[in-house]
């Protein structure tokens, strides 16, 4: 019997959900026949909660089916490179694979990742309550080709958004910003706090300032995955840095260019920051059980700037490369993996919150277990996933984002740093990240 | 003659013989060593990138790679930065290890459990001394901030600004491997005769004196060969920027190693990442031996 857990839990269970995991559903077997005996199927994801929660699952997708599973979960970096190689030499050593976010739009686009749809829609091979319409369309809408065919089947969302630590000094202050000049208001209201520093931020720029780019009007790329050129030297880019550098240099802890996502994470647990933006799975550990300020943290979606709101979403799928030579069984895999019963399963066991079924995000337990402090994160989650299903993520999946990235954090660095003034960061970050594309052999 | 002739046959013989069985050693080590550094130099020579499997056997453009790191303004300022690096932390542990090995060349009980405990920093991992100081140079948990602003002295994180993140490297890189300079230069002050050191006690030579014409022209060899190593592993300095500063802020710690690092193992330029680390190889060796060859254009005094 699975048991029902309280949101404290999920919350914790949530944390280590600072990757993901899902959980298969029971596959029927059909007539005690194995339909997949004697295969063996090559399975690859790289390192996170979620796969390592699904390797304890798949002993039952073995026995159900009858076939071998050989699982695989190097880390982030060694995956990719392995999987790049795989997918662009056309092998057939993988039958399953994650198609990671950042590198999508290169998979993806070039065809080494089968389309899912014809196995979706073919009722002999997926019935129809399996629900392949089920997943929000902000997330799959990122794993879909130029024809609109699902290339990958989502099993993480991760949103950005807002958070405080001090709910009731927030409400003293006007409550939770809605709007960046809101934000900067509530913080130059709030002044020096003892042992509290009014904002935080982990120091990967390449990812937490693109929420403030674009909701200043401002983008990476002038139209990926099309025309691939920077526009990082834009007025709206320049005053979006100028306003992110201000806000981690005037309210952030001192050495805040060097807090890494836990060092974040714990900063906030212990109550000393009072405003985070942040991913939704380290926002929601302040509602933990060994967090400090449990009961007065406080969330909201992040704020809209002057063109807008625009909060980052992020997420990985289950995927058939083009060269697997056992295309059915591989989505027998991921048929399972992803079903309906297996999502609410790894939501129920193992507290993993960042599904992307709307059946299970809509459910009354998810929606009880995501109500903090009165605060429905359900409900941001399900509308920053809708948000970003306008297609801005789509500068995420472009292969040479990383180098870009890299760029960009250097240049907020360099205006908290006060080494360059907003205007001189961002043209420096614009003229290399130019010259890194021109290495990579983009044409621009 | 003939006995001339039968020796030269034996030594031939026996060279052969000694080639014969150095042979396997020197195999494993052409496989271990000078293969790996020749595909290095072969990769150097093509735009090897994993993403594109073809580029690993394009040499149309030999020194491509070459030609790009010379006008690659990050790649000059990461040799700039690896400079003040390098130089700063040879000389600090220098300093600091012949100061306490001074100190520390007296016959004594206490002197010598102190000398053991010098040598704590370099026998611990590089990793473990980067989360040391990565605590200490986080204001927020220092014990040092939290120190020195109690007494009334409060600093700004050092590792977060321009001009003070590599200072801050360079005092953890120091920290870290004085104790081996120390260690160097006391093995050398014990080999130090005691007759000179008498005879200008008796002259009533004083400290200074002593140490400049006495102890430091017995040492100089020592510690021209201390200066090679330290300045070899400068170059390879990593753990520290890693966890530290991430090269940051703005490229403020970027040397050239990391430099390499990243445009290899995060941009996947590994063909460009394989000629910057050809030219470091290079560049230590090109220094390594000026550096002996200040050491020994003065030669050591002869007595």
């Amino acid at each position: 019997m699975i048991r029902r857990i309280g949101r404290r839990e999920l919350i914790g269970g949530g944390a280590a959900a600072a990757s993901l995991l899902v959980l298969p559903g029971k596959a029927p077997a059909q007539g005690g026949a194995k339909p997949l005996a004697g295969v063996n199927l090559n399975v690859s994801c790289w390192s996170a909660a979620y796969p390592k929660y699904l390797a304890d699952y798949i002993p039952e997708f073995e026995k159900q089916t009858g076939a071998k599973v050989t699982y695989d979960t190097p880390s982030f970096p060694v995956y990719n490179q392995r999987m790049d190689v795989e997918l662009s030499t056309g092998g057939s050593t993988y039958d399953v694979i994650n198609v990671t976010f950042i590198y999508s739009g290169r998979w993806i686009g070039a065809g080494w990742v089968t389309p899912l749809d014809d196995f979706i829609k073919n009722p002999k091979k997926t019935p129809a309550d399996w629900g392949g319409d089920d997943f929000l369309e902000g997330v799959a809408g990122q794993l879909r080709d130029k024809q609109g065919r699902l290339c990958g089947i989502p099993w993480i969302a991760d949103i950005f958004m807002a958070g405080t630590t001090h709910n009731e000094i927030v409400q003293k202050l006007g409550g939770m910003p809605d709007t960046l000049d809101g934000l900067e208001a509530m913080l130059k209201k709030a002044g020096k706090m003892p042992e509290m520093a009014g904002f935080i931020a982990e120091n990967h720029y390449g990812w937490t300032f693109i929420s403030f780019l674009m909701s200043y009007g401002g983008m990476v790329f002038r139209n990926p995955p099309d025309d691939l050129t920077p526009v990082l030297d834009t007025p709206e880019a320049i005053a979006a840095a100028d306003y992110y550098g201000n806000l981690l240099r005037t309210y952030g802890p001192d050495g805040v260019l060097s807090y890494v996502y836990d060092q974040v994470v714990q900063m906030l647990k212990q109550g000393k920051a009072l405003y985070s933006t942040n991913n939704q799975m380290f926002l929601v550990q302040m509602a933990g059980k060994d967090s400090k300020v449990a009961e007065t943290c406080g969330f909201s979606m992040f704020p809209a700037g002057p063109k807008g709101r625009r909060p980052q979403v992020a997420t990985h799928g289950w995927g058939i490369p083009a060269g697997s030579k056992q295309k059915d069984a591989a989505w027998e895999f991921i048929k399972w993996a992803m079903s309906k019963q297996m999502t609410e399963r790894m939501f129920k066991e193992k507290n993993y919150s960042s599904v992307a079924r709307r059946s299970v995000i809509e459910g009354p337990d998810f929606k009880k277990a995501l109500t903090l402090n009165g605060f429905d994160v359900g409900k941001m989650y399900v509308d920053t996933i809708e948000l970003a299903g306008k297609g801005y993520m789509k500068y995420r999946t472009v292969p040479v984002y990383p180098q870009v990235d890299r760029e960009i954090d250097a240049a907020i660095q360099a205006i908290v740093s006060q080494q360059k003034s907003a205007k001189e960061a961002m043209q420096t970050a614009q003229a290399n990240s130019l010259e890194q594309l021109k290495r990579a052999g983009v044409k621009l | 003659m003939a006995a001339g002739s039968l020796s030269t046959g034996w030594e031939a013989h026996r060279g052969r013989a000694f080639a014969l069985g150095l042979a396997p050693a020197l195999v494993v080590l052409a496989v271990t060593t000078l293969v790996p550094a020749i595909y290095l130099i072969v990769t150097s020579l093509t735009p090897l990138n994993p993403v594109n499997p073809g580029t690993a056997f394009d040499f149309s453009r030999p020194w491509g790679n070459y030609v790009s790191a010379l006008t690659d303004a990050r790649f000059l300022h990461s040799l700039w930065v690896q400079a003040q690096l390098s130089v700063v932390t040879v000389m600090m542990q220098l300093l600091v290890g012949l100061g306490l090995a001074l100190l520390l060349d007296l016959p004594s009980r206490l002197i010598g459990a102190l000398r053991t405990g010098f040598l704590l920093p370099m026998v611990l991992p590089p990793i473990v001394v980067a989360v040391i100081w990565k605590v200490l140079f986080t204001p927020d948990v220092s014990p040092l901030h939290h120190t020195l602003a109690a007494i009334g002295l409060p600093v700004h994180s050092l590792i977060t600004s321009g001009g003070t993140a590599l200072w801050a490297i360079a005092f953890a890189d120091s920290w870290e491997w004085f104790p081996f300079t120390m260690l160097m230069l006391l093995a050398a002050l014990q080999m130090v005769p005691r007759e000179p050191i008498e005879a200008a006690t008796i002259d009533g030579a004083g400290s200074l004196q002593m140490f400049w014409y006495v102890r430091l022209p017995y040492i100089r060899q020592a510690l021209v060969v201390t200066a090679i190593f330290r300045l070899i592993d400068s170059i390879k300095a990593f753990p520290l920027i890693y966890i530290l500063t991430d090269g940051g802020p703005a490229r403020a710690t970027e040397v050239t190693n990391y430099f390499a690092f990243v445009q290899t193992f995060n941009f996947s330029y590994w063909g460009y990442g394989s000629a910057i680390a050809t030219l470091m190889v290079a560049g230590a060796l090109i220094l390594s031996l000026v550096v002996s060859r200040l050491g020994t254009d003065h030669g050591v005094v002869e007595h």
